[in-house]
């Protein structure tokens, strides 16, 4: 063979090269720069502030805004928190509510909703969806006050003056069943945002392949069990994780329902817990320092499920190479 | 504008796209890239755009290495596949797109636009949007849009792989038509090798990353120097039958198992230098079925396809393509005679998938 | 030539087979009935059994699993009669007298092996109801006593036979009464019974006994009842059925909805009854409309239009700043090759499950620092609208960014090259070419943000108190803290101010909201 061709790249060619990278890069972090503004700003900042915050007594009565001269003490406040007695019927209570509502409402019932909607008219299916958009969009304050006129006592209570019209007693819902009202309330909330996301996923199934499992004999039931839901199997999950923690950090529902009660924290949640102690004053004295210690608990169970969230993902298939290449 | 492309390799990690590909391209010259899928031609294709960066080697339009120039400024025209019509645009702006990028006047925008417009055809289609146009329309708007910034290097990847057979027989003629006349030096991207072999100048045949032949069509399809190119280039493809080759009362004799094919003196040398057996290539046109011949076999299957059949015959193991008269009329299970012109046979090395007739 | 064969030695004509006998799907449709009565009866167990326990062990006071057993036990007559009728349905539309004899057989089987349960296990109509343990008649003077169990509850009270009762507690009672505070007590409740023996006036305390009286005669309405039901879901249309479905799990909303509708035009409601001062029905007014645009509620003076203008502003503001940026960060890590670019991802998908809600606190001093800024801190600080929206963008920042990227991923590579190529730079393709075909997305991205502008609260209350500055939601708090008593149909009627424009912009928005999928959460799938 011949002998080999000298390499004929220059060195002025290979400065342009990595000229032309660089500013390819900076133009990529130019679009990145306002997001990543806004994410400093308001998470990375935030978080480095709770984080201090957890380890001192600030609270409304020794009050400033002044990082510097807050009380340091260690790491009392997780101390006092994992010492609290009610702390550990708050983490089940955590538990059970997301799992119960998000089992029961912000998969199965959203699952059944959008199966229904898609399975008659088309025009009617966007009715019943605009329906179950109302409790999200309504402002909580009124959403609430309709389910407690929906359970209150007679005579006000909806609920009860069915009982009375059918000769039925009359109970105190609130008092007697809150989980239930706490789960029913949310859970109506919740139905919508898996509503959409898994109506929009089985609206993009192909229609040739919805027909041909009817032409190959399917009933709708079979349909839905062999070919539709096996379909939706990512949007699923992508509900599953993203409802976990919605519902971990939703409070202002259970706030206004029920503030945690009756009786002591039967119905108190985590993140309710984090602003009672920090924003409420619920013993008069607002504890922003050992609010945090809650806040800071929270947000790492948070990144925790987001991080086993990115793996159930299968992160590295969403990171495809872009094909445009700086020269 | 005149393309030398010198040892160009192009890697996506580990994957290689292209590599060592040497090749000089004339100026006013129509050259088609030809192979499979994922033969690495449209990933040349977008190096020369400027999409993808070389890994290696250089590339000169003209006398001006482009290895980082910018797409922008290598003054290209590109016809893709998908045509890649700006969709909330109409057809007016997606052709003046490129001169609005150059800050051309608005008029000398607007008779540019006109002009290319009425030699395309579109002249009344400019209000319009890319939705509203058939396949050929968006075509012709795709090729417009290339062609209004008055290019150096006209590209095409695969632009008429998305259009019926009729259609694309009809943009064929005036894709070649108008690089004639216009006289910019193409590139045409296909796995079409009718596409290469009706347009073309000259054609780079590429497989796996790697060149296998750059010639002119006829070359290509009577002296093939590889057997990727020999099957490659011709339709129906070209047959195949490993065969030893003997001398024999002063010629030579091709066989395999019971076919026994008497070969000329000249073809004959160079093929039986070769120990063991070689692969032997004969296009179906140069297989006659004739009523006393070398070798009988049996008609497997006969597809019609109008002027002709195509006829698979087998013989023993072995199956031959060929082209028969539709008036002879020929139904599967019949047993043929058949006739093999065996100066058009070709012979390759069955090791190095050479030509053991063309050497380089 | 060969002769043609058929493909698969097992395939044959269905015609051939004749229709199964009346048996065979009797028993077909027993076996579906069956089934779902242990499905049902499963399920209840696991609520029960397993699920309450469970959390009971970690202390938690719920009452959801009971309920959800109840429902299970109330629904399993129901689910039986309808998967054994549908096996009958097959033939209404050919032979409806074999398909209603057929699902009307199958009901009565299923019923009397339900009841059967029932009286077994003292469920159902035999379940313990409260008792005294004696029987009663009305008579002009009270509620007389007409016998009493031996042992029983009234006569461990020593009740006796011919005592008049005219009171529980101070509640004077005649029968229906008596009953209906009877059905509602619990076992082992003291009820005093004030009553009278001979001339004298008495009071005993007796207490309520759980008794399972275990009366036949109950079943028959039952029957009856399952057996219609039967009927109706044989000749149901099929295609009724979602229908009915949908309404059914909807009913709470609609009658919650329909109440606050009733109850923004009434002076005040009882149920779904709106009632006048002489609480008959009426009293309908217009007047809780009136007061928001007349700018007084119950003493709270106001003006709606800033308000509402507010509200808007904050949510067109964070609509616009959410697109922008979130499609900026979205194109880049769809689009562009940088260092950092995995990471980015990455951290957008850690955000994404990032309980922002927490950083409330933190994110006060942010904005007292913002604030302190010159120029800066009078458009984004605390108690400004600026600063309000930039804290629910970046709240909105991880769903926007992930969604965006979705969208350019999917949009054909040969489009940004060919823009390349026509000689635009990374941003005019971005802007120019991209942006535009990624509308759908853009404006699914662009309703959630909108709704979720538009309906903030725990921002815009945290973040502005005390400025004057507030939205419909942050009023509509206002209007309960500051009002008393809270006028409640007053304040449905402003919810709803807030809830009009939002749910009709949402209806006309629907269609590109269901685009999400098209490019947010395909990415890995």
């Amino acid at each position: 063979m011949s002998e080999p061709v000298a390499k004929p790249k220059s060195s002025a060619a290979l400065v342009q090269s990595r000229r032309n990278a660089l500013r390819s890069y900076l133009g990529a972090y130019g679009f990145m720069a306002p997001a990543g503004v806004l994410v400093i700003i308001f998470f990375l900042i935030p978080v480095a502030i709770v984080l201090y915050l957890s380890v001192t007594n600030l609270a409304s009565s020794n009050f400033t805004s002044d990082l510097a001269k807050m009380e340091f003490i260690g790491l009392k406040n997780y101390q006092t928190l994992l010492n609290d007695q009610f702390a550990r019927k708050i983490f089940f209570n955590t538990i059970f509510y997301v799992l119960v509502t998000l089992s029961l409402f912000n998969v199965s019932l959203a699952l059944i909703v959008s199966l229904l909607t898609t399975h008659i008219d088309r025009s009617a299916g966007f009715v019943f969806r605009a329906l179950w958009i109302l409790p999200r969009i309504t402002s909580p304050v009124v959403y609430i006050l309709i389910w407690k006129r929906m359970m209150a006592e007679a005579p006000f209570g909806i609920l009860n003056q069915f009982n009375e019209f059918l000769g039925q007693p009359t109970y105190n819902y609130v008092a007697t069943n809150p989980w239930v009202f706490v789960v029913v309330v949310n859970g109506f909330i919740g139905v919508s945002f898996g509503m959409i996301i898994f109506t929009s996923a089985i609206e993009s199934i192909p229609k040739d392949l919805l027909n041909a499992s009817l032409v190959d004999g399917s009933s709708r039931m079979q349909r839905i069990r062999y070919v539709i839901l096996p379909l939706i199997r990512w949007p699923l999950l992508f509900v599953v994780t993203y409802q976990t923690l919605s519902l971990l950090t939703s409070f202002v529902e259970i706030q206004l329902l029920t503030d945690g009660g009756p009786g002591l924290y039967r119905t108190e949640v985590w993140s309710l817990t984090a602003y009672h102690r920090a924003l409420s004053n619920y013993f008069g004295n607002a504890q922003w320092g050992y609010g945090s210690a809650f806040a800071v608990l929270l947000v790492m169970i948070g990144v925790v499920l987001a991080v086993i969230y990115m793996r159930v993902f299968r992160f590295d298939e969403l990171v495809a190479e872009p094909r445009v290449e700086a020269l | 504008m005149e393309i030398r492309i010198d040892n160009l390799t192009k890697k996506f990690g580990d994957v290689v796209g292209v590599e060592d590909l040497t090749l000089h391209i004339e100026d006013g010259e129509f050259v088609a890239f030809l192979g499979p899928s994922g033969c690495g031609k449209t990933t040349t294709l977008l190096t020369l755009a400027g999409i993808y960066k070389p890994t290696d080697g250089l590339i000169r339009f003209g006398d001006r290495v482009v290895n980082t120039v910018q797409p922008k400024d290598r003054n290209i025209g590109m016809v893709f596949q998908s045509y890649a019509l700006y969709p909330h645009m109409t057809i007016f702006q997606n052709i003046a797109y490129p001169l609005k990028l150059k800050k051309a006047p608005k008029n000398v925008q607007n008779e540019q636009v006109r002009q290319v417009a009425n030699v395309m055809g579109i002249g009344e289609l400019l209000d319009r949007r890319p939705g509203q146009l058939s396949g050929g329309q968006q075509q012709r708007v795709a090729l417009g849009r290339a062609l209004v910034k008055e290019p150096d290097v006209l590209l095409f990847d695969e632009p008429l792989s998305n259009l019926d057979a009729r259609l694309r027989l009809t943009m064929r003629g005036e894709i070649k038509h108008l690089q004639k006349n216009l006289g910019i030096t193409s590139i045409y991207v296909t796995h079409d090798q009718v596409e290469a072999m009706t347009m073309a100048d000259r054609i780079a045949v590429m497989n796996g990353g790697h060149l296998q032949a750059f010639d002119a069509p006829d070359e290509l399809y009577d002296r093939p120097k590889t057997r990727f190119v020999a099957g490659f280039v011709g339709n129906p493809p070209m047959n195949f039958l490993d065969v030893e080759v003997s001398p024999a009362n002063g010629q030579f004799l091709a066989q395999a198992d019971s076919i026994e094919l008497p070969l000329g003196v000249e073809r004959g040398e160079a093929s039986a230098g070769h120990r063991g057996t070689v692969v032997m290539g004969i296009r179906p046109e140069d297989i006659q079925i004739v009523d006393e011949g070398d070798v009988r076999g049996e008609i497997f299957v006969v597809e019609p396809l109008g002027r002709e059949d195509l006829i698979d015959v087998r013989i023993g193991p072995h199956s031959f393509i060929l082209l028969a008269d539709t008036e002879k009329q020929h139904r599967a299970g019949e047993l043929v005679s058949l006739n093999f012109d065996m100066t058009q046979a070709q012979f390759f090395d069955p090791q190095t998938e050479r030509s053991l007739l063309w050497h380089q | 030539m060969t002769a043609r064969e058929p493909l698969f030695d097992s395939a044959k004509s269905k015609a051939d087979e004749t229709p199964p006998s009346f048996q065979a799907d009797l028993i077909e449709g027993l076996r579906l009935g069956f089934i779902s009565i242990l499905i049902a009866l499963a399920a209840a167990f696991f609520f029960s059994g397993i699920v309450h326990p469970l959390f009971a062990l970690g202390s938690v006071e719920e009452t959801v699993m009971d309920v959800l057993t109840r429902l299970c036990l109330l629904a399993l007559p129901f689910i039986a009669y309808i998967a054994s009728a549908s096996v009958a349905r097959r033939y209404t539309a050919t032979n409806i007298s074999r398909a209603l004899g057929l699902a009307l057989t199958c009901a009565v089987i299923l019923f009397a092996a339900i009841s059967a349960g029932h009286y077994a296990l003292n469920y159902g109509v035999f379940a313990p109801r409260p008792s005294l343990q004696m029987t009663l008649s009305q008579t002009e003077a009270g509620v007389r006593v007409e016998t009493i169990a031996a042992g029983g509850a009234a006569d461990k009270a020593e009740m006796q036979v011919g005592d008049v009762i005219t009171a529980i507690r101070r509640d004077a009672v005649d029968l229906e009464a008596f009953n209906k505070r009877l059905s509602q007590a619990e076992a082992g409740a003291p009820l005093r019974l004030r009553f009278t023996r001979g001339a004298e006036e008495m009071q005993e305390t007796v207490r309520v006994a759980l008794v399972s009286d275990k009366q036949l005669n109950l079943l028959l309405p039952g029957l009856l009842f399952g057996l219609v039901f039967t009927a109706i879901i044989v000749f149901l249309p099929g295609h009724w059925a979602p229908y009915i479905a949908l309404v059914g799990l909807l009913s709470p909303l609609i009658v919650g909805y329909f109440w606050v509708i009733v109850a923004t035009f009434s002076y005040r409601t009882e149920g779904l009854v709106p009632l006048d001062s002489n609480d008959n029905f009426g009293g309908f007014t217009l007047k809780n409309w009136e007061s928001i645009f007349a700018g007084n509620i119950a003493g709270l003076e106001f003006n709606i239009w800033p308000i509402l203008m507010t509200s808007l502003a904050i949510a067109v503001l964070m609509t616009f700043v959410v697109l922008l940026v979130s499609s900026m960060a979205g194109y880049a890590l769809s689009r562009m090759h940088f260092p950092g670019r995995r990471f980015f991802l990455s951290f957008t998908l850690i955000l994404h499950g990032f309980p922002a809600i927490t950083l409330l606190i933190p994110i006060f001093f942010v904005l007292l620092r913002l604030g302190d800024l010159p120029v800066i801190g009078d458009m984004v600080g605390f108690n400004t609208i600026g600063g309000i929206a930039l804290v629910m963008v970046a709240f909105q920042l991880p769903l926007g960014v992930w969604l965006m990227k979705g969208f350019f991923d999917n949009i054909p590579w040969d489009m940004e090259r060919s823009a390349l190529i026509d000689g635009a730079s990374r941003f005019r393709t971005y802007w120019e070419i991209l942006l535009p075909q990624i509308r759908p997305g853009l404006l699914a991205l662009g309703i959630f943000a909108f709704i979720g502008g538009w309906n903030a609260y725990i921002i815009p209350a945290t973040y502005s108190i005390g400025s004057g500055l507030s939205n419909l939601p942050v009023f509509l708090n206002e209007l309960i803290d500051e009002t008393a008593p809270v006028d409640w149909n007053q304040v449905a009627a402003v919810g709803l101010f807030q809830l009009i424009p939002i749910f009709i912009f949402f209806i006309f928005a629907q269609e590109y909201l269901l685009n999400i999928y098209a490019g947010g959460t395909k990415g890995s799938s």
